[in-house]
């Protein structure tokens, strides 16, 4: 009630301010009136009771001020005062508001774009109730399919069998669920389609919606009773799927389509915000019943292809689950030996499996970006206390020249604490423009960087909306911003002595504040030399990558992605096929030379094998060799040079001798000290060591991972299959070696593939550049944006250096004059200056650069082919400093060196 | 400018709390109530006008006051203050608690 009528009668008085003062003028005056009557009443003469009356009660004047300042409301009058002050003070110094707002948008800008990403990367949960009871099952991402062991004993991959086991021995589980590890291409086809279209789809257990907690947005998800062989086929679409390729067709939910030339039912559509267990660009379009996987062989108890995820009892202990899935491992390890190589049995009592937090489903991405990200957090960090260091400089600055200013409304009575609050006033009202300036770079920024991050992605399955926490997070860095750099030049100018500082103001050689505005020109200097230096040392690594000798050629290639088998080809038909696009391609317009292969290099996909070469004892010492199937003029098509021997060719049909051709760490691995050609060798067992003849050696190509050594490979022909075992040879590939830009010929091509069967499936056509360079989006975003801060540091530390030269040269204006009368040469004026400047960038490079090269050492290993101490890199981003330092420095040098004399020493 | 502010001693509710009982016996404006404040005190509190404008203000937005204007005995216009409901049940409640603090000082130091 109280409060209520206290803030009724303080708006009244806010709006009715004039009516509400002149009855306190009128109550006041009376009060004195009558205290002084009184006075006189007992003999005082007028004069001495007005005198006694001021100083037993007080003036009226100050009598209103205390009632004034008693009321909360005069707070926001005077806020209100301060902000119109503010507002037009930095009105009037326009260059002066422009550079503060933009280097505050830059750096809080950064930041914010920075912590959005890393808010929807890294530390969002997967869009499901009480995410924090899942659980995975394995401690890494180790992909696709394995047989036996796992790296280092962590178990991440589970057969079927082993699935089943877990889940039924494991009751601390609500649910356990299995998925595989990868998308699948899929072919779907609605019954009014003529061609069938590619899309991807996740094959996962019945109860894995259940285990997620996941609710659809219409129909119903898969249930265990979908995953039983026997089950009718059911199937459930991705919301965007169905937004963005069918339409948002209410029509489809429930109706039948073909999928891999099956019919399914569409029983249901995802909520909207869902995207399966994995943030990563084009999450699957369809999730499919485990049971429904036409690759029947991977049921039994040997292939390794899933992904466990577990939403773990409220009561249940993670520690003991943990260690009761291990002994439910080993057991089960232990009763089917027969299904682990020989080679792996001694590792079964080794092998354990970690239970991970699975809040955030599979951390793919978080995974692969948090050495990233870090970095880029302390970039951005850096970058944003060079921009704070900038604008108190700046402030610091224009409050030194605004001293006799200061010194003048100190001697006419204001109080410090008032001089502070208006100064502060001013400082949090540009930090929080800067803020909300940097607020909405944030948000074109994080678009801009998600597109860099999921590069080549048709669904980004997250949005860059600054959250929440992330609105907070720039507020509360604006005006934290805003009161560091305003409390510095505001106290400094605090502590000014009205009658010292009129004194001085213009002509004083010593001044306190210039100390700071140097050392933070210095710590300007040492921030930008360490950001520069790390965005080199990325940018280098980057290059590094990007343009090493991969074993192939990247110009003027297309790489086109078919699937023949969702196309409803058979085995047997494929000879034909592949006879027709080796037939037609070359001659479509533009192409210079055409193959197919299984896969193609730094497309994602990788297969090995252990090999058993004739007349040599198995050898386990290495990791079992990558092999592709590849077609006559493969290596000419992508630009692989053959070293010895020859390629694969038109005359490796199924019924010829059958072939191999070896890069060149096979043969050195298997082959140390004789000549390959002419070898056998073959996969599998022993049994089949003299299958393949090798014909040729081909350079070392990277066909997996970019950063390591091309791994030993070997490549035999489409179609020759192991004698004994059906032909098996599956193109996934076509690769085309085209004149001028590979997107011209696409039409073309596409003409052609539907000329020779239209309902060939083409997953994608993409640049064999575009390709390789997306194996590369962590590193070249974390580069573009490295370099990015590295330029705004560059160019806030050069502002910095020239305000505060410029700063100096406007105080010294008067010593200059006297030197110059006193027989200073231009030059020595220009000089004076110019040296002052480099002491300062000299002094902040000693500092930045050790200070970088410690860093250099804790990246390292995060870079490829980069040495932390690359004394190119570390100099290159010392020159451009110092020039561009020089640079700035100079315009202000060049003025002081235009001082005239006689004007400066009139100069105030 | 220094101020003789004698009233200083006196905490914030106090002063509070001595002009609510003087303007329970009648209505009073600002220097009446500053008069009788000191003369009852036998001059030792003496009001000054800022302390007592202020509590003026406080205890009108508390809603234990309210304030008229009337024309005095000398026939100049002044704002007479008196008290409202809520003001005279502050008093007592007020009125009681000092009196048990001061009882329960005395004894404290009484009892040497």
């Amino acid at each position: 009630m109280s409060v209520l009528r206290n803030i009724a009668d303080g708006l009244r008085f806010l709006f009715r301010k004039e009516q509400v003062s002149r009855e306190l003028d009128e109550e006041l005056g009376g009060f004195l009136e009558m205290a002084v009557d009184e006075k006189m009443k007992r003999g005082m003469s007028r004069k001495d009771a007005l005198r006694a009356v001021r100083l037993e009660r007080g003036t009226l004047d100050i009598t209103k001020e205390i009632v004034w300042s008693a009321r909360w409301e005069s707070f926001v009058e005077t806020l209100w005062r301060d902000l119109r002050f503010a507002v037009r003070v930095l009105r009037k110094n326009p260059v002066f508001t422009a550079v503060v707002v933009l280097t505050l948008t830059l750096g809080i800008g950064a930041n914010t774009a920075i912590f959005t990403l890393i808010d929807t990367v890294m530390l969002k949960p997967l869009p499901v109730p009480n995410s924090k009871q899942l659980y995975r099952l394995g401690d890494n991402n180790n992909c696709c399919v394995m047989v036996g062991t796992q790296d280092g004993g962590s178990f991440v991959l589970y057969s079927y069998p082993l699935y089943e086991h877990l889940r039924d021995e494991t009751p601390e589980f609500s649910e356990l669920a299995a998925f595989a590890s990868y998308v699948s291409d899929l072919s779907v086809r609605r019954e009014t389609d003529i061609a069938a279209q590619p899309y991807r789809g996740e094959f996962v257990s019945g109860n894995y919606f259940a285990m997620l907690g996941a609710g659809s947005f219409a129909g119903r998800l898969l249930m265990p009773a979908d995953d039983t062989s026997g089950a009718p086929r059911a199937a459930v679409m991705n919301y965007h799927t169905w937004q963005r390729r069918f339409g948002a067709d209410r029509s489809l939910i429930g109706s039948t389509v073909n999928i891999n030339g099956v019919p399914y039912t569409i029983t249901g559509v995802t909520a909207p915000e869902f995207y399966g267990d994995t943030l990563r660009s084009d999450p699957p379009d369809f999730w499919l019943p485990l049971a429904a996987n036409p690759d029947r062989w991977l049921f039994g108890a040997e292939p390794e292809w899933l992904y466990l995820m577990g939403r773990l009892r409220p009561e249940a202990a993670s520690g003991q689950v943990q260690a009761r899935l291990t002994v439910e491992l080993q057991q089960w390890l232990g009763s089917h030996r027969e299904v682990i190589p020989e080679r792996d049995r001694n590792d079964i009592a080794r092998q354990y499996i970690r239970l991970t937090p699975g809040g955030r489903g599979v951390e793919q991405m978080q995974t692969n970006y948090a050495m990233g990200l870090r970095l880029l957090v302390t970039l951005s960090a850096l970058l944003l206390l060079i921009a704070c260091a900038n604008i108190a400089n700046l402030l610091l600055a224009r409050g030194s020249a605004n001293l006799s200013q200061t010194a003048v409304r100190l001697a006419l009575g204001a109080s410090r604490s008032r001089l502070v609050r208006q100064m502060l006033t001013e400082s949090v009202l540009l930090a929080l423009v800067g803020g909300a300036a940097g607020l909405y770079l944030a948000y074109v920024g994080t678009h801009a960087i998600l597109l860099v991050a999921f590069r080549g992605a048709q669904y980004v399955p997250i949005e860059a909306r600054p959250s929440l926490a992330v609105l907070a997070f720039a507020l509360l860095l604006s005006v934290a911003t805003g009161i560091v750099f305003g409390i510095a030049p505001a106290w400094m100018t605090s502590q000014s002595y009205p009658a010292d500082a009129l004194r001085r103001a213009g002509r004083s050689t010593v001044d306190r504040s210039s100390v700071v505005q140097k050392s933070l020109v210095i710590v300007q200097v040492a921030f930008s030399i360490v950001l520069l230096i790390g965005a080199g040392l990325v940018t280098q690594s980057l290059r590094n990558l990007e343009y090493q000798n991969f074993g192939f050629v990247t110009e003027g290639r297309l790489i086109v992605n078919i699937a023949p088998s969702l196309s409803g080809y058979t085995a047997d038909k494929l000879d034909g096929l592949y006879q027709r696009l080796q037939d037609t391609l070359p001659q479509v317009p533009g192409v210079l030379s055409a193959s197919l292969s299984w896969y193609s290099p730094l497309g994602g996909n990788n297969a090995n094998e252990r090999v058993f070469i004739e007349g040599k004892p198995p050898d386990y010492r290495w990791t079992a060799p990558s092999w592709d199937r590849v077609g006559p003029h493969y290596f000419e098509t992508i630009g692989t040079r053959l070293l010895q021997g020859r390629t694969i060719e038109e005359r490796d049909t199924p019924a010829a001798q059958h072939v191999a051709v070896i890069n060149e760490t096979f043969a050195r691995r298997f082959f140390p000290n004789e000549n390959p050609i002419g070898q056998h060798f073959g996969m599998g067992d022993a049994s089949h060591r003299g299958d393949y003849e090798i014909v040729g050696i081909v350079e070392d190509t990277k066909y997996q991972d970019a950063r390591a050594p091309a791994y030993a490979t070997f490549f035999l022909p489409l179609l020759q299959s192991p004698p004994g075992e059906p032909v098996r040879g599956w193109v996934g590939a076509v690769e085309l070696h085209v004149a001028g830009k590979p997107e011209s010929v696409e039409p073309a091509v596409r003409r052609a593939l539907a000329d020779i069967d239209p309902n060939l499936t083409v997953l994608n056509m993409v640049s064999f550049g575009e390709q390789v360079a997306r194996n590369f989006n962590q590193e070249r975003l974390i580069a573009r944006l490295a370099e990015l801060f590295g330029a705004l540091a560059l160019i806030l530390a050069c502002v910095g250096l020239y305000g505060v030269t410029a700063y100096a040269v406007a105080r010294r204006t008067n010593e200059i004059g006297i030197r110059m009368a006193l027989g200073a040469e231009k030059k020595n004026v220009m000089g004076l200056v110019l040296r002052a400047a480099l002491g300062q960038v000299g002094l902040g490079l000693a500092i930045g650069v050790p200070v970088a090269l410690a860093a250099g050492q804790v990246m390292a290993s995060q870079l490829y082919g980069v040495k932390s101490y690359d004394a190119a890199i570390v100099g290159l981003a010392a020159v451009i400093l110092t020039a561009c330092a020089l640079l700035a420095a100079s315009v202000p040098a060049w003025r002081a060196m235009r001082v005239d004399p006689m004007v400066a020493l009139r100069y105030e | 400018m220094p101020m003789t502010d004698q009233s200083s001693d006196l905490v914030q509710g106090t002063l509070d709390m001595l002009i609510l009982k003087t303007l329970a016996l009648e209505p009073m404006h600002g220097y009446g109530v500053a008069a009788r404040i000191e003369q009852m005190s036998g001059g030792i509190f003496r009001v000054n006008a800022g302390s007592l404008f202020v509590a003026f203000e406080r205890l009108q937005r508390a809603g234990t006051l309210k304030g008229e204007w009337k024309t005095t005995e000398n026939s100049r216009r002044a704002k007479y203050y008196s008290l409202t409901e809520r003001g005279r049940k502050r008093l007592d409640s007020e009125t009681r608690e000092w009196t048990k603090q001061v009882a329960a000082i005395a004894r404290i130091l009484e009892a040497s």
